[in-house]
């Protein structure tokens, strides 16, 4: 049963159905919205009008009582809907193939189905809430049922995507008519990444910035941690700072909203204004009948479970073609939907790693900045600066400019230049080819070792009890305003100083100290390293028990660094003691050594001591090596036995302290015993004293009552003796009258 | 590149010029431009076509004049003006000419065979 209106069109009285006008209604609207902005848009609608109104007399001959929903679906979709005109050639080739089908239905599905039109919309045929999980169902061809289940298992995640798509995304009831109702848009004319804020800013008719803010605000508590971040801390970064909701949505949004592309879609972008009164009004429609269609899903869903539990259990071997289809179908929408997932994942990767490779090359360049200052030392003049200026600015900053152009161009959706990637690869490869270069002839430069050149140095005095090794000279090159390379420390005018030495400590056979200096180097022939060796001069001085070393081994622009360094040795007489000062230790390499004399190190680990060296501790000789002098506990087992006594004693002090404790805990509660008891006498004296208090109280009452009643007989009396006075008066008057 | 919107941009460009070949057999009215069409196996919305009659008529290389109808409102029938046959005929020309080049470009095995 429907509801049929007369309507006044073109000037004809037109018998329609209250539904069917609707549509036409709306279809004419969004005629206008479309050609707003055309010169003579009047004239147009009047002729699309007409046209229609002739179409409409010509159903009306052939014998319908009335104008019905078909009939004006298939006028508009003969006639045209604004979002197709457009793209409408395209539409002519489908159109050709099926041989214009152009039943509603069908136009409908092809909406949702054809990769040409597909566009996001809320199904109303099949829907349990708002129709977003079947609508996103539709749009990606999968199966709904696998969509409500994702959407109910990460629910947590899903809960606002969900309200947003179900505000935002028209229904598939509008779409029929050419929808009239504002629609959400990617605006790709004013975007940043990808047009979803700008396009989320239209629609709740704010400023773009505003939803992009707040895109952006789980992302500021990242870039503030940005200071406490190591260079390769990532965990920190993927995990904790990285907000996943924002970014889920908005790739979600973003792969699901249409772009505005046609001048159609920009005005739905813009349309009508989306207040909190057409919010509710669609969730009010929606929900009504929910209750029925929860249920009918549960069922659905209760139905389908079965069927993938027949499928599922070998013992069911004759299910029907039905559920087999289901399967089929819903095995394929896991496939679409683990792919998906798989995509957003792999681009989320592909960022986090460019990112990473940006960082790690931008963290290598300013290194090899910092570092250039002590590159003269290190790299000849000619081709291998050249190498080397090349390795650092095209091998290493190239890549850094190429990642962060594209990742630009990406974003900004410009179109691939193949010359400009060309030229980066190949100005890579030139960097390539400089570093390799400067690897080969440093490699070249480091090839040979010199032989040992072992001298000794003259105590002035070696038969000290105690020898304190100190560091000399001055300042270090590591300030603040240059990143800290080692091995490059000190820097003056024309030298550098390399701490490039280690220091052995083994036992003396006589009673006296001793110290010898191993120079040795590396070079690019036998020759040059012996050379070098040789020119290696070091600062040894003694003074009383103070041994100074020299801050480091000089090395001056003209031999540059070939990895000049120095051992020295120290023996050290037995019941001696030794102590090497904190600064030697943390710029040089300190071994403790005996039996080694192969000048292969061993860590920071003696042979037999399992002791860990520190420095500016005081060592003492003895037969099993060097010992602490003021040992510390857990350092070996004679401490052992000192500890356990320790602990015997702290143990007795702590059973002491508790006794000591109980005790006052037990006089504090005798004291609030007593205290309590004091105060319940008090009471009851207080007690007592009110009761007297309240005798005398009724007493004095009592006697002031008793008193009162008195006065009061009095009062009467005297009252009746005036009485009689008056009288006698007045009768005296009267006789005297 | 995408095709169909090569073909599409293909198909617009001739479109203007197909209707107007049209109009200039004879007085016209729109819905049978697009039967005409349809039969020629060109397919066009008539939405897409008032808006274009529209500016053309705008350019005054068409007018109308109204004719009653007994089935409706009164009809709009085009016709085209001196102008709009000048218009035409440049029109024209220029597409013998592309026909020609894009004959000539498309068939050049053919053609080669035919000069031996």
């Amino acid at each position: 049963m429907k509801k049929v209106i007369n309507i006044n069109f073109q000037g004809r009285v037109v018998p329609i159905e209250e539904n069917a006008y609707d549509i036409l209604q709306k279809y004419v609207d969004s005629l206008k919205k479309y050609f707003a902005n055309e010169e003579g848009k009047d004239e147009i609608i009047n002729d699309i009008e007409s046209r229609i109104a002739e179409l409409f007399a010509e159903t009306l001959k052939k014998g319908s009582t009335c104008i019905s929903d078909d009939d004006v679906n298939n006028i508009i979709n003969s006639m045209g809907r604004p979002e197709d005109f457009d793209g409408e050639e395209e539409k002519v080739k489908t159109q050709l193939g099926t041989e214009e089908k152009t039943n509603n239905t069908n136009q409908q599905q092809a909406a949702f189905t054809s990769n040409v039109n597909r566009r996001l919309y809320r199904d109303e045929n099949n829907k349990v809430l708002g129709g977003v999980c079947s609508g996103i169902a539709n749009y990606f061809g999968i199966e709904p049922l696998i969509v409500r289940i994702i959407a109910v298992v990460i629910f947590g995640i899903f809960f606002i995507p969900y309200l947003i798509l179900w505000v935002a995304v028209p229904s598939s009831a509008t779409q029929v008519i050419g929808s009239v109702r504002k629609r959400l848009f990617r605006d790709t004319d004013d975007k940043i990444i990808a047009g979803v804020a700008s396009g989320l800013g239209h629609y709740f008719g704010v400023n773009p910035w505003i939803p992009r803010i707040l895109f952006l605000i789980p992302f500021l508590s990242f870039v503030t941690r940005w200071s406490s971040w190591g260079m390769f801390d990532f965990p920190h970064f993927v995990s904790l700072s990285f907000s996943p909701g924002a970014t889920i949505l908005y790739i979600i949004l973003w792969l699901i909203l249409p772009e505005a592309i046609t001048s159609a879609d920009k005005l739905e972008m813009r349309g009508e204004r989306v207040d909190l009164n057409s919010i509710k009004q669609t969730i009010q429609t929606d929900m009504e009948g929910f209750k029925n269609r929860a249920e009918k899903f549960g069922e659905e869903l209760k139905h389908k479970a079965e069927a993938f539990s027949k499928d599922f259990t070998p013992k069911a071997q004759q299910f029907g073609n039905e559920t087999a289809y289901v399967a089929k179908k819903a095995s394929r929408g896991f496939g679409d939907v683990i792919a998906l997932i798989a995509k957003i994942f792999a681009y989320f990767i592909l960022a986090v790693v460019l990112f990473s490779i940006v960082a790690a090359l931008f963290a290598v360049g300013v290194t090899f900045i910092g570092l250039s200052p002590a590159a003269e030392y290190i790299i000849n003049d000619g081709w291998q600066s050249v190498f080397a200026w090349g390795s650092l600015l095209l091998f290493i900053w190239v890549p850094i400019i190429g990642i962060i152009t594209w990742i630009i161009r990406r974003i900004i959706k410009a179109k691939n230049n193949n010359i400009m990637r060309y030229s980066f690869v190949a100005i890579w490869l030139v960097g390539l080819f400089c570093t390799l270069g400067l690897a080969v002839s440093l490699r070249n430069d480091f090839r040979y070792k010199s032989a040992p050149n072992e001298q000794q140095f003259a105590l002035n005095n070696p038969t000290v009890n105690k020898l304190e090794v100190h560091l000399s000279g001055g300042k270090y090159f590591t300030d603040k305003k240059t990143f800290k390379i080692e091995p490059f420390h000190f820097l003056e005018d024309d030298t550098v100083y390399v701490p490039n030495t280690r220091i052995r400590i083994v036992r003396s056979a006589n009673d006296s100290f001793q110290v010898s200096v191993l120079k040795v180097s590396n070079g690019f022939s036998k020759q040059q390293a012996n050379n070098l060796a040789e020119k290696i001069e070091y600062g040894i001085s003694q003074k009383d028990t103070i041994l100074s070393l020299y801050k480091g081994i000089p090395i001056n622009k003209d031999d540059k660094f070939r990895n000049q360094r120095i051992i020295i040795t120290i023996t050290v007489p037995l019941g001696k003691k030794i102590k090497i000062d904190e600064k030697i230790g943390w710029h040089n390499d300190v071994h403790i050594g005996f039996n080694d004399d192969n000048w292969r190190w061993r860590g920071d680990y003696s042979e037999d001591g399992e002791y860990y060296w520190e420095s500016d501790k005081e060592y003492i000789m003895t037969e099993k090596g060097l010992e602490r002098t003021n040992k510390s506990a857990f350092e070996d087992e004679d401490n052992n036995s000192d500890n356990l006594e320790k602990y015997k004693r702290s143990r007795e002090e702590l059973e002491r302290e508790i006794e000591e404790q109980q005790r006052e805990i037990e006089e504090k509660k005798r004291e609030l015993q007593r205290s309590l008891e004091d105060k319940q006498r008090e009471l009851e004296l207080k007690k007592n004293e009110l009761n007297k208090e309240i005798d005398t109280v009724t007493r004095y009452k009592y006697q002031k009552a008793v008193a009162d009643s008195k006065q009061k007989d009095k009062k009467n009396k005297c009252s009746s003796n005036d009485l009689t006075e008056l009288s006698s008066r007045v009768y005296m008057l009267q006789v005297a009258g | 590149m995408d095709i169909q919107n090569t073909q599409s941009q293909m198909r617009k460009g001739v479109l203007e010029f197909c209707i107007l070949s049209v109009i200039r057999q004879g007085e016209v009215y729109p819905s049978d431009i697009v039967d005409k069409m349809k039969a020629a196996n060109l397919h066009i919305l008539e939405g897409t076509l008032y808006p274009l009659l529209t500016r053309l008529k705008n350019a005054e290389y068409l007018t109308y004049r109204w004719v009653e109808s007994n089935s409706g409102p009164p009809r709009k029938y085009f016709v085209m003006t001196d102008k709009g046959l000048a218009f035409y005929s440049e029109l024209e020309k220029t597409w013998k000419e592309l026909a020609d080049a894009v004959q000539a470009l498309t068939q050049p095995i053919e053609n080669h065979q035919n000069q031996l």
